[in-house]
């Protein structure tokens, strides 16, 4: 019997080192395809996404439930000391809600008198957030709209107030967005109102880096961070966060998107701003219609002073 | 015996799959979109090198990297590079396993150990050298400790719960002569 399992084991062994050779050799392949062309694998990852993460759905949404449940009994115990403080915070609220509504009385009244127009090709698509990065290095949410409802790369996803993130990988039914906190996120902003633009950059943690300011002075913390719409990633003008001092003394971002709880995303459709090219080209008519100046008479040239053109011979 | 029945076997092998796509899930849940201070334990790394040590037979090597390839894609990672390395050292620690020996456990812990110190390290180093954007080292090595302390309940977990135990000489005797 011990000879028959080591006979066994003569062609077993050999044949399990090479499916394990064959096994390495192909997903060491399939890292380097992805180090080369990475938007294929990519695209690649987007379809699995596509195929797996729509079919846990229906077990995800009870068990989140759940937990949110459990985590809001939780909260139920400190009931009465959070009424309290509800309470006073109701107070300054009806305060700041007559603030607030006489500024929009004003500010109804500006745009009118400005005859704002808003850019009325910002139209958006609303999705469900279904499923996080899953990863502590990574930080992005799937959405569930895709290709079927229009989403494409690139677009801006927003939340009620603040920018969330970039579409970044879309498939059928689901997309990814990356989200402002994410390490290999960056995008160009203005800060208000010193109009200064600069980049925020995601490290990893809660407030975003700003970075590549020119003039660091005329920041204040508190100041308003809205997108610059340079170098076409994002529409302009979509509110990014505040300005805020880390300890170090760095200059980051407070986020306005709650991203304590991100449930319901709008995806902003953007189909790229208008570009003035060539300088002038909104001024002087496209050349050959007639505008142009007339070459100078010839007789000029030799300046005999003839007397037919007084104006210009007198000034020769 | 009844440990080394076919139909018990195939129920472990699909078994593995299954418990790691139950971790996944759990990793997807949309619970907390704010980046953390801290990384959780790579459970199914500790899971996947505990049967290796226990039950090679459980966790065939094309599992292994089919598991770990659908974790790589659905949790962002750079595809195929951790799969590989997972596939290497549990390779290792299969070859490493003596069947019908009982080894301390702190032995086997210690070995596990390095095998996962050397799947982050090397991870680390490969993407460095392809210049790929990587994440900040404190918390990967966060993530190492923790796995490596998580390490001992999971096994306890298998023993005592799935019943994944080394086998006996005569069970191995037999398994080995089917």
């Amino acid at each position: 019997m011990a000879k028959d399992r080591s006979q066994r084991d003569d062609y077993a062994a050999p044949l399990r080192r090479l499916l394990t050779g064959v096994v390495c050799l192909c997903l060491l392949a399939l890292f380097l395809i992805w180090r080369i062309d990475s938007p294929r694998v990519e695209r690649f990852r987007a379809q699995v996404i596509d195929a797996v993460v729509p079919s846990m759905d229906w077990a995800m949404i009870p068990v989140e439930g759940a937990i949110n449940l459990f985590r809001d009994f939780q909260s139920y115990q400190r009931l009465a000391e959070q009424n309290r403080e509800l309470r006073s915070e109701l107070r300054q609220m009806s305060a700041w809600k007559e603030a607030a509504l006489q500024l929009e009385q004003e500010n109804a009244r500006l745009l009118d008198l400005n005859n704002v127009r808003l850019d009325p090709r910002l139209t958006y698509v609303t999705g469900v957030v279904m499923a996080d990065s899953g990863s502590p290095f990574r930080q992005s949410v799937i959405l569930n709209v895709g290709a079927r409802d229009g989403v494409r790369d690139g677009w801006a996803a927003m939340d009620g107030i603040g920018l969330v993130g970039r579409i970044s990988g879309t498939g059928q039914n689901t997309s990814r967005v990356i989200l402002l906190t994410d390490a290999s996120s960056a995008v160009p902003a203005m800060i208000q109102p010193s109009g200064q633009s600069t980049l925020v950059a995601g490290d990893n943690s809660p407030a975003p880096v700003i970075d590549f300011l020119e003039n660091p002075d005329l920041v204040r913390p508190g100041d308003r961070v809205v997108t610059s719409g340079d170098g076409q990633v994002f529409p302009a003008g979509l509110l990014i966060g505040q300005v805020t001092q880390d300890r170090f003394g760095r200059l980051r971002v407070r986020l306005s998107a709650d991203y304590e709880r991100l449930e319901f995303l709008r995806v902003l459709r953007h189909h790229g701003s208008e570009v003035i090219r060539d300088p002038g080209g909104l001024i002087v008519p496209a050349p050959g219609t007639g505008t142009i100046p007339r070459p100078r008479p010839e007789g000029l040239g030799a300046d005999t002073g003839d007397g037919t053109e007084p104006a210009e011979t007198e000034d020769g | 015996m009844a440990s080394t029945s076919p139909a018990r076997i195939w129920v472990m092998r699909a078994a593995f799959p299954a418990l790691s796509l139950l971790v996944i899930f759990l990793h997807l849940l949309p619970l907390s979109t704010l980046p953390s201070r801290w990384a959780p334990p790579d459970v199914m790394m500790a899971l996947v090198m505990a049967w290796a040590v226990r039950r090679p037979d459980f966790v065939p090597t094309l599992s292994i990297a089919f598991t770990f390839l659908m974790a790589d894609l659905l949790f962002q990672r750079p595809p195929g590079l951790i799969a590989l390395l997972v596939v290497l050292g549990a390779s290792f620690l299969k070859s490493q396993v003596h069947p019908h020996r009982e080894t301390a456990f702190l032995g086997e812990w210690v070995s596990v150990g390095i095998v996962i110190v050397a799947i982050t390290l090397s991870n680390r180093l490969i993407l460095a050298v392809l210049s790929v954007e990587q994440p900040s080292l404190g918390l990967i090595l966060i993530q190492m400790v923790a796995t490596l302390a998580v390490y001992p309940l999971i096994v306890l977990i298998s023993e005592s719960l799935l019943g994944v135990q080394k086998l006996s000489p005569a069970e191995a005797e037999a398994l080995g002569s089917r």
